[in-house]
């Protein structure tokens, strides 16, 4: 996803995502029964949309500005009230052009680390118009990375095949 | 901690001894108060209720169809609203400057059926000037300060005018329900303890007037306002049945007949320490509802008129509720019916206690840090306009707790 600040984008990859009760007090229940569909379950309960809130962690691998990718952290963070949008295939292509975020990737201290890492690649690869191609440059870049940790190369590289 | 637990806990374990020693009495009664109530023949009980007016003791339910009937609840209509108020105060603090309070207002609108919709909002009050913070009475010099109780008074007040002006906003051409919580009765202006201003104030210029623009709310498809008391304790079904085994014919008079026998004596008795929930609990199967029956309390008598209040019980499954409403809804049996069907409804969507009330209550409810900031809020601005902030020194003693 990126920022869309115009002379600063922001470039971010989503790890985590979670849908909770805006009053951290309040523990959504299980809810369905009887209900058809989850759509439903909102139908039938007006106030959920109100009650609850997505909130999404992305970390930031990069900005463009004045059309050139940068793969490291911008100059200042996004603004509080910055809008954000998904990328497009090519903007992915784009930015996947050059491998140098999966350093910032692997060493990220994340949750699920290395799963991000798999399926930003496997996300990557799907704008490629060679996605083999594509696949095989990121497992050389990241056994440049990795190793020293064969182990957790091994599971990242295993994980790419979509 | 200064609650001695080790010292209490043989109190408690006391009371629940005491409470199982009572179960089988309680048990008699209750099997008692359930004869009664299925063989009572309800021309009597109404003719000995009229008799008696005035001369028994006992707050006695207004008779409609019958004591044990139960009704089943009609289908939902596909589209509907649900409307509702609760609110919240922060009191006076005489220890604190300046004197004021705050009373603040949770809403929700719902819409149900093809549409779905909900509108949460919140509306804060501070009230600070002095005919905020005292009632004068305009023929005399008499003042009453709106604190405490009174507040509570005023707040429910409040909650209905709310309630009357977010049915301004809700859509008209929907059956709708509008729910209060608690009693629509102001009992707490009851007896002799507040002048007749303060009764005019609240009642006939306050809650009344605030029920009768509901009433005037133009909703083709029928508005039905009521309120809704979980876990009532009222007992106006079982003082019937005190009449129905009254054997004083064929007027009740308790002060004459048995103003010298003690508590537990007298014939009626048998029924005594049951609530209204107690026996209609055995009556009543999941989602059914009582008949309707009307509230004799003076302050009904005297205060209400168009809107004399009525109320059923319901069984929303997981306990029975005493829902309360205005005679203009009672005489129409389809709001009535409208009434059943949503509140249940409204239970079953909030686990047994109608969901909008629940959210109403959640935008409502101001919370012990929430009641912090707001005295640190006074307080700054206060400071900000170099006005000394003088508190007493219990309040700065309790706030401090020091060793």
């Amino acid at each position: 996803m990126k920022t869309g600040e115009g002379e600063l984008d922001i470039l971010a990859i989503v790890h985590n995502a979670s849908t909770r009760s805006i009053d951290p007090t309040r523990r959504p229940i299980a809810r369905g029964e009887g209900e058809l569909s989850e759509e439903d379950v909102f139908a039938r309960n007006p106030q959920l949309e109100k009650l609850l809130r997505t909130e999404f962690q992305a970390l930031v691998v990069g900005y463009v500005r004045d059309g050139a990718h940068r793969f490291y952290l911008p100059p200042r963070p996004a603004r509080l009230h910055a809008f954000v949008y998904l990328c497009e295939p090519e903007e992915i292509q784009e930015f996947s052009r050059s491998l140098d975020f999966l350093s910032i990737l692997t060493t990220s201290r994340i949750a699920s680390g290395d799963e991000l890492v798999s399926a930003c690649l496997r996300l990557a690869s799907e704008a490629q118009p060679d996605k083999e191609a594509f696949l095989v440059t990121a497992g050389k870049e990241l056994s440049l990375l990795l190793g020293r940790e064969p182990q957790r190369l091994n599971a990242i590289l295993r994980r790419l095949r979509t | 901690m200064s609650l001695d637990l080790s010292k209490i806990i043989s109190q408690v374990e006391g009371l629940a001894a005491k409470l199982q020693r009572d179960a089988s009495l309680r048990e008699e009664r209750l099997a008692l108060a359930i004869r009664t109530l299925s063989s009572t023949d309800l021309e009597s009980l109404r003719a000995k209720a009229k008799a008696s007016e005035g001369k028994v003791t006992w707050l006695v339910a207004g008779l409609g169809d019958g004591l044990d009937l139960h009704f089943s609840p009609q289908e939902l209509p596909t589209n509907y609203s649900v409307v509702a108020t609760d609110g919240s105060h922060i009191d006076v603090d005489r220890h604190m400057p300046p004197p004021c309070y705050v009373i603040n207002i949770g809403g929700v609108v719902l819409r149900y059926g093809e549409s779905p919709a909900c509108h949460l909002l919140s509306e804060p009050t501070l009230y600070a000037q002095e005919n905020d913070l005292f009632l004068k009475d305009p023929r005399s010099n008499h003042t009453q300060a709106i604190e405490g109780a009174l507040l509570g008074i005023k707040r429910t007040v409040k909650e209905c005018e709310m309630l009357g002006e977010l049915l301004k906003e809700a859509p008209h051409d929907l059956p709708t329900l509008a729910l209060l919580d608690g009693s629509l009765i102001l009992w707490g202006l009851s007896g002799k303890e507040y002048q007749d201003f303060v009764k005019q104030e609240f009642l006939e210029k306050g809650l009344l007037k605030a029920m009768e623009a509901i009433k005037e709310t133009d909703h083709a498809h029928g508005l039905a306002l009521a309120s809704y008391i979980s876990f009532p304790r009222n007992t106006d079904v079982v003082n019937c049945l005190r009449l129905s085994l009254c054997p004083y014919e064929p007027v009740a008079d308790c002060d004459r007949f048995c103003g010298e026998k003690a508590h537990g004596q007298r014939e009626c008795d048998g029924v005594s320490g049951l609530t209204d929930r107690d026996i209609l609990q055995e009556i009543l199967k999941a989602g059914e509802r009582s008949a309707v029956f009307a509230n004799q309390s003076s302050i009904v008598r005297e205060h209400y008129g168009d809107n004399w209040i009525h109320f059923f019980y319901l069984n929303v499954g997981d306990e029975l509720a005493r829902v309360e409403f205005p005679g203009w809804v009672e005489e129409r049996p389809e709001l009535v019916e409208l009434l059943h069907s949503l509140t249940l409804e409204q239970c079953h969507k909030g686990q047994g206690y109608p969901v909008s009330l629940m959210e109403a209550h959640e935008k409502a409810v101001i919370s012990t840090q929430d009641r912090a900031l707001f005295t640190q809020m006074l307080e700054h601005a206060l400071a900000g306009r170099r006005i000394p902030a003088v508190t007493s020194a219990k309040s700065n003693s309790k706030r401090i707790r020091w060793t």
